[in-house]
Order: C-alpha cells, then structure tokens, then sequence
C-alpha cells in the first residue's frame, strides 16, 4: 500500500476499531468475519461501501459542472492540485439531484485503480458488520439495471445498503 | 558503464532503448535512402561511410545487454556494409532489399530489448547475409578487424564526454506538475493582493508585496520557459519513422514515391510529438493509398513515374505548422460532394460549404477500393479529431492532377497555455488565446437575427454570434442580456461566443479529462485556476465547427 494511501487510512481504520470496540461493549460479542463499512447517507436511507475501497472523505465548496457531461456526473473538484471527477451518487441510483448542504460530502473511492469521488448528502460512521448480517435485497426491488445492490446487512436495528461500486461506477465496462 | 548481469531488465535496458533505437532508426532509414540513390545511379559513398559507426554502437550496446540477437544482426549488417563500401558494383537492388529487411529487423529486436526473444528471425536473417557476401567471396581479414574492435569497445564502455544528461520524460512531467502549482499559487496570490489593495489603500508594505508578487511571476516565467526548453524535442523524431514506412507501403501498393523534407530541427514538446505521429502517420500513408497515381498513370498524364510526397515543418507565429503534400491526382471534389450529400450534409450552394468542411466528415471516404494499409474505419475526421485535440488546426487544398496538401498548425506545447478566462452562467471557462482574435463589448443593438442565428459585424464582415449558453446546454432561461463576446478564428473560421463576463488573461497548466465525463464536444480539458476552483478549457476549434449546428 502507497504511503500515502496509509496515511489517509490509518485514522479512518482507527475510527473503525473505537467504533468497534464501543460496539462489542454494547452486544458482549460480535462472532464471526465481519465487513468493514463506511456509511454515508442518500435521502433517508443508509448506504455502505467496503472501507478498503474508500481513500478519504472530504468537504467541498465548489464543484465545476463539465458541459455535455454524463447525467450522473456531477462535475469536477480540485483535490490537492489534482482534477477528481465527482458522481452524483444520487441520481445514479435514481434519486433526484439535491443542492450542497454543509453536511454534503464527498467520498473519495478508487476502484479498479480509478479515483472518484461520490457526492453524498452527510457520511454517517466507519463500522464493522457481521457478514452473516447481510441478506440479499428482495427480489422485487431489484432489477436487471440495479446490478449494483450487495446486498442489505440488518445490524443493530439498522438497515446498511451495501454497494458493488464497480458496478454502480463502472457499469459499462 | 557496467554491466550489471545481475539486474538485466532495469534501468539499462530503458538506456539501452533509449540509446540504440535512434541509432537503428537512422540506420534503417539510410538504407531507403541508398537504394533510392543506387537506382537514381548515385553511389552514395558517404552515406555508406556513415553506417558502420552507428552499427557499430548498436552492436556493442547490445552485446553489453546480453541481446544477442540483435548484436548478430548489427553485426551481419556492419559486414555487409564494410562490403558494400569496398566493391560499388555490388550495390544492386537485391542488396538493398536486403539491408532495407535487416534494418527492420535491428529496429524491432531494439525496441523490444528482451533477452527473450526467438533467436529464429536473426539467426535465419544472419545466414542469409552471410550467403550474400559469399556469392562474391568476402575478404575474410576485415571482419575480423572488425570483430577485435568490437571486443575493446565491448568491454571499454561509454567514451562521450559531452554535457549531455539523459532524463526520464515522467520526471519532466513531474517538474511541470510542480511548476503548474507554482503558477497557480502565484495567481492566487496576485488575487489576495488585489483585495487587500483594495480594502486598505495605497502603503508602503503593499508596495512592495505587489514588487514581490511582480518579481515571482518573472522568475516563475523563466522557470517555465527553461522547463519547456528542456521538453522539446525536434520534429525529425516523428519525421524519422516514415521512410522506411512509405518504401514499404509504396511497394505494397505497386507505386514509387520518394520522400521529402524540410525543417525536421523544428522543436515540438515530447508530449504534442507522442500524439502527432499517429496523424500524421496517416496523411502520408494516404497520399501514398489514395493520393497517388500508379507509374503508368502519372507518365500518361505526363508526370514523372515517381511521386513526390513532401513533409514540411516550419514554426510561425509561436506555433509548428507542418505541411503534407503529394503530387498525385488530387482530391475527387465532385465525388467528395457526392457523398457528403448521402451522408445528409445540406449541400445548397458548393460556394458556401467549401470542400475543407466535408472532408473532415466522419464516415467519408471516396476510395472506391478499400486498402488494407489506409483502410476503411480511420478516417480524415478521426486525423482531424486528433489534431483539433492537440489544439491544433487541419486544412486542406487541392488541385485535380496536381496533388493534395494537407496544412496542420500545431501548439508548440501543450501543457501551459495563455488562455482567456470567461465566464457564462455563473461558471468559468478557460478560452485559448491562440484562438482568440478580439473580445468586443456587446451593445445592445449590435446583434441582428437571420434565421434564427444571431449575427454582428466585425471588422466589414458578418460573423455568426452564438450564445455561450447554448453551446455548453448550460443556458437559463432568465438571465440578463449577456455583456460581451469573443471572437475566435482557427482554420480559417470565425465565428464569436456570447459571455457574461471577461475576467482575465492566465497561463493555464492543463489537466485532463477524467474518462468518467465522456467525451464532451466542447472541453478539451480541464484546469485549476487562482482561486483553486476547477475550469473547464474550451475546444475552440470544435465549437467554431459545430457552431453550424449549436448556434
């Protein structure tokens, strides 16, 4: 793993393991693999995708609209002197677009070695699930253009949509 | 230098490359040019002379990687050479195909540079040489001279002692990255100082912080300057490859054509060069497929049997023009016409679409046989495509039975450009000045309609004014009147863009487009300005092409 990569993962991972900890504390135990989660929140629903794949979460103030850009995209942001492309997670998973807010964030995930950024509405917690917590989305609500759900871990009274990024991403490729 | 056995793959390797394959290139071009020379009934004993030298390089250089292959096969050439020089009447045509076959084989072996190649291709190539140079009994005692000259240098090692250092061009990248920061930082600074300037008066502090503000843009100018030196390279990089490449098409498709040119000292950046070989690459091969004429054809119509294809380069006005001409039939300009009808171009009046707007169509191409050198699929819209995304222009001019030239002009760099900053619906956008002619305040009565399109007079002429809204779909419905717009010209086209405001002249570091935008029109890429906000740098050229449509 770069250096740099570390850095920016190391607290992120040390957030992971108090949260963890604080969350063994409350249950007496968790068995079994877990998934390591960062949570972010779209509408009212909570989404998570795999800790490995998410390199640092940021705020921003600007984001350049690029005309004739892609509908999901929404612009280009300046991320220490390098252009990141920002997705506009929600109306990629069809919800409409909604304006910045001071709790809008942008994740910043590399997946398949390209680095973008997904705005979401606020960015919740890094935590740890049980992988026997997941079940598969029901049926009816998925269909064939909706290849990017994990699936849905069930944890603690909440529900976590998990997130295949390559594919919500990457999807024509 | 020493061999490092123990890290063959390394660094010394990419030096070995780095060092040899223009060596191998100039040899294989040379031998084009013999046989060229040979036919013409020249003996060319100078360029003959000039061969052993740089096999002999390549030879030794190779020997120190463990290549062997590619030693053989310098070697086999340096013997045929050494040949060559001592007995003219062995100068013939089977004798430099041979050596054309040979130098083919030398550039590919050395721009693998693997020790894992098949040994079968030199090895057979070698025998081959050797048959050749018994057919009239080669003098056995200067090859071996030869080789014993081969073991010194062999185990002596580099003996230039020149200032030259070689630098890996990713470093050069790097040293502009950084330098991009500078400049940025600079405009933010120069930003600050304006504000507070404005806040707080005139004083001595500031004075001397704008002297210091002044003082770093000229230092960080002859940084840039330096930088950009550093990063040029001459055109006859790109030049080099297309003798051998013309031999081999031209006898592929039956045809004689020599090459010619002029101002391969050109400086062009490394980085516009990679992108300009393959365009370029193309003109030529399709003046050789389509351009022209086979031998019968040209000396019916009373021309020399053999063509002439011309590469040009010159620099004018800051930038590279190169131009690709043939001497062939010409372009079919009714054919052309014909099948930019099919292709649904409005074709009301040949006056008015002149022939250089069709010919860069997608999907045209009047070729009745499809070649399989210049084949279908690519395109003169993909080589224009490919130049308009190095900011460059594409022309065209043609004569029926004359020939066809093809006029590029080309930015000498494109990693830092002057451009102007504008803004339209509340976004900014960088304009290349090279394509900025003049920006004109726009009275209220100075745009008429006809047909729907907005038009003003500039300097005697009407020129079309389109909404830069509308060409960026970025138009809202209740804005002000726009205040100002800019006239831009490229390739012999004009046509202005209405902005909401002119907010200022920067060197701009380019940056890219992230694959994730798609191929918009109208942006060729993007860039980080002052304030650290992200613009968008428009395609000039492509909006005054597609203007027609967008306005």
């Amino acid at each position: 793993m770069p250096v740099e990569e570390r850095q920016i993962r190391a607290p992120l991972l040390g957030f992971a393991d108090a949260m963890e900890a604080r969350a063994v504390a409350d249950t007496a135990s968790a068995p079994g693999p877990e998934l390591h989660l960062l949570t972010f929140v779209l509408e009212r629903e909570e989404f998570g995708v795999p800790v490995t794949q998410v390199r640092e979460v940021i705020r921003v103030s600007d984001i350049t609209r690029v005309p004739q850009a892609p509908a999901h995209v929404r612009g280009v942001a300046n991320l220490r002197g390098r252009i990141l492309a920002v997705v506009e997670l929600r109306s990629r998973l069809g919800l409409p677009p909604a304006d910045l807010t001071p709790r809008s964030r942008v994740v910043v995930v590399e997946v398949r070695g390209r680095v973008l950024g997904l705005l979401v509405d606020a960015v919740r917690q890094v935590t740890k699930v049980p992988e026997a917590s997941v079940v598969p989305a029901p049926e009816e609500v998925i269909s064939a253009d909706v290849d990017y759900l994990r699936g849905v871990a069930r944890w603690q009274s909440r529900l976590i949509i998990l997130l295949d990024l390559e594919k919500a991403l990457l999807p024509t490729e | 230098m020493s061999v490092g056995d123990e890290n063959p793959f390394g660094e010394l390797l990419q030096d070995y490359v780095l060092e040899c394959l223009p060596l191998a290139e100039q040899v294989a071009d040379t031998f084009v040019e013999l046989e060229r020379r040979w036919r013409a009934g020249d003996p060319a004993d100078e360029l003959l002379g000039s061969l052993p030298g740089r096999l002999h390089t390549v030879k030794g250089n190779s020997a120190m990687m463990g290549l062997t292959p590619a030693q053989e096969t310098a070697h086999a050439l340096e013997d045929a050479c050494g040949l060559l020089r001592r007995s003219s009447e062995r100068r013939t045509d089977p004798a430099a195909a041979l050596l054309i076959t040979g130098g083919g084989l030398l550039v590919d072996l050395v721009r693998q540079a693997s020790p894992e190649l098949d040994p079968g291709p030199a090895a057979r190539y070698v025998e081959r040489v050797r048959q050749w140079m018994q057919g009239e009994g080669p003098p056995a005692a200067d090859t071996q001279s030869e080789r014993r000259r081969t073991d010194r240098r062999g185990g002596g090692g580099a003996d230039k002692t020149d200032s030259v250092v070689r630098v890996d061009f990713r470093r050069l990248d790097a040293l502009l990255e950084v330098l991009g920061e500078g400049l940025i930082q600079h405009s933010a600074l120069a930003e600050a100082y304006r504000r507070l300037a404005r806040r707080s008066g005139a004083c001595e502090e500031l004075d001397r912080l704008d002297q210091t503000i002044l003082a770093l843009e000229k230092t960080l100018k002859r940084l840039e300057s330096t930088l950009m030196e550093t990063r040029l390279l001459p055109i006859a990089s790109v030049f080099g490859r297309f003798p051998r490449m013309l031999r081999d098409t031209a006898e592929a498709e039956g045809k004689r054509v020599r090459l010619l040119q002029s101002g391969g000292e050109t400086p062009l950046d490394k980085a516009v060069l990679d992108r300009l070989s393959e365009p370029l690459l193309h003109l030529v091969t399709n003046a050789i497929v389509h351009g022209m004429e086979p031998p019968d054809a040209r000396s019916l119509a009373g021309k020399p049997e053999e063509g002439t294809i011309r590469l040009d380069a010159a620099p004018h006005a800051g930038r590279v023009v190169i131009r690709v001409a043939d001497d062939g039939r010409g372009l079919d300009e009714k054919a052309i016409r014909k099948k930019a009808e099919a292709l649904g171009q409005e074709l009301r009046d040949d006056e008015v679409v002149p022939l250089r707007s069709l010919i860069f169509l997608p999907g045209l191409s009047t070729a009745e046989q499809v070649s399989r050198l210049a084949g279908r699929g690519v395109g003169l819209d993909v080589v224009a495509g490919a130049i308009h995304a190095l900011g460059g222009t594409i022309d065209v001019e043609t004569e029926p039975g004359k020939g066809t030239a093809f006029t590029l002009s080309l930015p000498v760099t494109l990693a830092i450009i002057r451009s102007l900053i504008v803004e339209i619906d509340h976004e900014r956008f960088a304009l290349p000045m090279a394509h900025v002619a003049e920006t004109v305040r726009a009275e209220p009565d100075a745009i008429r309609e006809i047909n729907h399109r907005g038009v003003a007079q500039w300097r005697g002429d009407l020129i079309h004014v389109a909404d830069g809204g509308a060409v960026l779909g970025t138009a809202a419905a209740d804005r002000a009147p726009r205040r100002f717009y800019v006239v831009m010209a490229a390739g012999g086209k004009r046509q202005a863009l209405l902005v909401d405001r002119l907010v200022g002249h920067q060197d701009i570091v380019v940056k890219g487009l992230d694959p994730a935008l798609g191929r918009p029109d109208v942006v060729s890429g993007t860039t980080i300005l002052g304030d650290g906000r992200v613009a968008c740098i428009l395609d000039s050229v492509r909006i005054l092409e597609g203007g027609r449509r967008a306005g």
